[in-house]
């Protein structure tokens, strides 16, 4: 693999991290964060759909007027994300998931993560790169979905993916923990982290 | 070829839309009787489970065949009611009413139409009835299951469209909020047959919950849980002239 | 005297940003001062008060089961009908501001596109189609209080970034790390209107 491509994958996980540096995709961060489980289904569904649009978009890139850009891409998005939900829809083994999966059908269309990359990279570049920039940034998403559900799912209701942590050990949740607003501070607390590391990246 | 010319805009766009309208048009008509299938049978399991038959779980388990084999085998009869309380029609005993069906009735209800809602009654006598309302994100339903002949609550299920994980979504996610329904009595000679409140029900000594027609709300979920309260007063309360009738006759 | 409560709730109790948490994007990428903060904000009013009514009429006489048709159901359509109509508006302003005041398009253009993806853009003609408003007159007293209460959260956070400029915050904290932290507290803060009916 040569060293562009490989900087396309690694980049949006750390350095280019959409969440803690693009500012991307910060709604549903604070939505599905509140259970491992729902986190894990949005990143894998984001990186899903964030991968595929940026394939299909990047194919269309050269016959696409410019002035209405905006309306193709969020068709082709919203029209991937509904194809995926009707077709697990109608088996009978992924029904259950997709009834998971539904509740955040809005949140991954609107998400500015995807059309942020296809604005930003899709439209610019040959297919297979953007595809595989478009599942870096979904992985780089939910790496910090998963981070901020553990520590809200662990405080704020003693378990982890559903299973007992804190509650043998007396411990009350703490139901500040649970409520949005914490998401963000905690989502502050990454980036002071990240940045006390990374130190290029510091605003003055 | 000059891209950003109005004509070729236009038709782009035309092509575009049309032919995404008729890809999500013919996915969704094609797998609609698949679609419909699924949804039944997850009727029929969440009313099962409302009337404890057997936990959601279970039933999952089990695949939509044998859990529509197992309800064929254990309803009575089914049949609407009015608001009257008066019985309209039979139904016929493979029919259950979907959410869209019940968003229909909610109409009804609250507008003052022609309702015609209905009662599931299994051969064991447990009456199950739906309730439908809004949440905070979507639609929340659920199926009540009482006792035979009684006001005496048996069981519930809350299902919801699209309410938040960990939060809302526990109506459905979390079996010690429903369980916290059974053994209630409710009062159908009042508007509000149900509270739903914050900051905690009376509990027993041994933690259970208290026979008074409050259940606990689930925190962080205001919205979901007067959702759903508003839900139960309303469709309990359209149900209650049946009620009334039903458990004085017998 | 309904659309007076609709209307307060609307940018107070049921605030887009403090209690839905919709739209965080551009409120924290565009709020590094007020000015730029304020154009933002008066374009989301504007294009929340043109779609909403838009998809008000559009799902009532087009999407909803029988509506066009006896039988046939379109609601698998609203999603992306929504979408398509807001991307459409969004567009469509763009294009006129640009042809007849090219100064208001300098100053406001970069974030017009912006509004498209503007979770609360969509947020607020999904809430519409819960909500069951009786008449456009609602849908659009609801528009436009959700429009000012998403322009006073975006201001009200500028002001504060504004001033926090010239205070001492730790070097790997400045900038977004104690933007999130501020919006969290503000967040916190606002949560005493939560649940209050008008």
């Amino acid at each position: 693999m040569d060293a562009k491509l490989k900087e396309t994958i690694l980049n949006p996980i750390f350095k280019g991290n959409p969440i803690t540096v693009l500012v991307l995709g910060i709604c549903s961060s604070l939505a599905v964060t509140v259970t491992m489980k729902g986190a894990l289904v949005m990143a894998l569904s984001v990186i899903v759909v964030c991968g595929i649009s940026s394939l299909i978009l990047s194919l269309l890139r050269n016959t696409i007027p410019s002035r209405v850009r905006i309306i193709i891409q969020l068709v082709v998005v919203a029209m991937m994300v509904i194809l995926v939900d009707q077709i697990l829809k109608s088996f009978e083994a992924t029904y259950a998931i997709d009834k998971q999966l539904s509740v955040y059908i809005g949140l991954i269309i609107t998400n500015c993560i995807v059309m942020g990359r296809i604005e930003a990279f899709a439209l610019g570049n040959k297919p297979w790169p953007s595809f595989l920039d478009g599942v870096a940034n979904g992985a780089g998403y939910g790496m910090i979905l998963l981070i901020v559900a553990f520590f809200r799912e662990l405080l704020g209701s003693g378990t982890l993916f559903g299973v007992d942590v804190l509650g043998w050990l007396g411990y009350t949740p703490n139901n500040l923990v649970i409520l949005p607003p914490f998401a963000l501070i905690l989502l502050g607390c990454i980036v002071w982290v990240q940045r006390s590391v990374q130190k290029d990246l510091q605003e003055k | 070829m000059n891209t950003n010319s109005n004509t070729y805009t236009v038709i782009y766009t035309t092509i575009i839309v049309a032919l995404v309208a008729a890809i999500l048009a013919l996915v969704s008509q094609g797998l609609k009787s698949k679609q419909e299938a699924n949804e039944k049978a997850d009727t029929i399991s969440q009313m099962m489970t409302a009337a404890r038959f057997a936990t959601k779980a279970d039933l999952q388990k089990m695949g939509n065949t044998a859990v529509l084999a197992k309800y064929a085998e254990e309803i009575g009869k089914a049949f609407t009611v009015g608001m009257d309380g008066e019985k309209i029609a039979d139904l016929d005993l493979d029919k259950v009413y979907s959410p869209k069906d019940l968003k229909k009735q909610n109409y009804n209800i609250k507008d003052g139409g022609d309702v015609e809602i209905p009662v599931f009654i299994f051969k064991n006598g447990v009456t199950v009835v739906p309730v439908y309302g809004a949440g905070l994100w979507g639609p929340v339903w659920g199926y009540i299951a009482f006792e035979p002949a009684s006001n005496t609550i048996k069981g519930a299920y809350f299902d919801h469209e699209s309410e938040t994980a960990g939060l809302g979504a526990k109506i459905k996610d979390d079996p010690a909020f429903q369980d916290e329904f059974q053994g209630e009595n409710a009062d159908f000679s009042v508007a509000n047959v149900f509270d739903i409140v914050k900051g905690g029900a009376p509990k027993n000594a041994d933690g259970t919950s208290v026979i008074d027609n409050k259940i606990d709300a689930i925190t962080g979920a205001t919205m979901t849980s007067n959702g759903l309260d508003a839900a139960i007063d309303t469709w309990l309360g359209a149900y209650s002239a049946w009620f009334n009738k039903n458990t004085e006759e017998e | 005297m309904e659309y007076i409560s609709l209307f307060v709730k609307s940018i107070f109790v049921d605030n887009m940003i403090f209690a839905y948490f919709l739209g965080m994007c551009s409120y924290l990428a565009v709020s590094k001062n007020v000015k730029t903060a304020a154009g933002l904000g008066v374009a989301v009013i504007f294009v929340l008060l043109v779609t909403l009514p838009i998809n008000y009429l559009l799902n009532k006489y087009v999407l909803a089961p029988d509506a066009l048709i006896k039988g046939v159901d379109l609601s698998f359509l609203s999603f992306i009908i929504f979408i398509a109509v807001i991307a459409a508006i969004v567009q469509i302003v763009e294009m006129v501001v640009e042809k007849f005041s090219p100064s208001l398009y300098s100053a406001l253009g970069i974030f017009l596109p912006l509004i498209a993806v503007n979770c609360a853009i969509l947020g607020g003609s999904l809430f519409m189609q819960q909500k069951d408003f009786a008449n456009v007159g609602e849908s659009a007293v609801y528009a436009l209080g959700s429009g000012i209460g998403w322009f006073l959260a975006i201001v009200s956070l500028a002001a504060i970034r504004e001033k926090m400029a010239y205070s001492n915050v730790p070097a790997p904290l400045k900038g977004l790390g104690i933007t999130f932290i501020t919006v969290g507290l503000m967040a916190i803060a606002m949560m005493t209107f939560m649940g209050i009916s008008l």
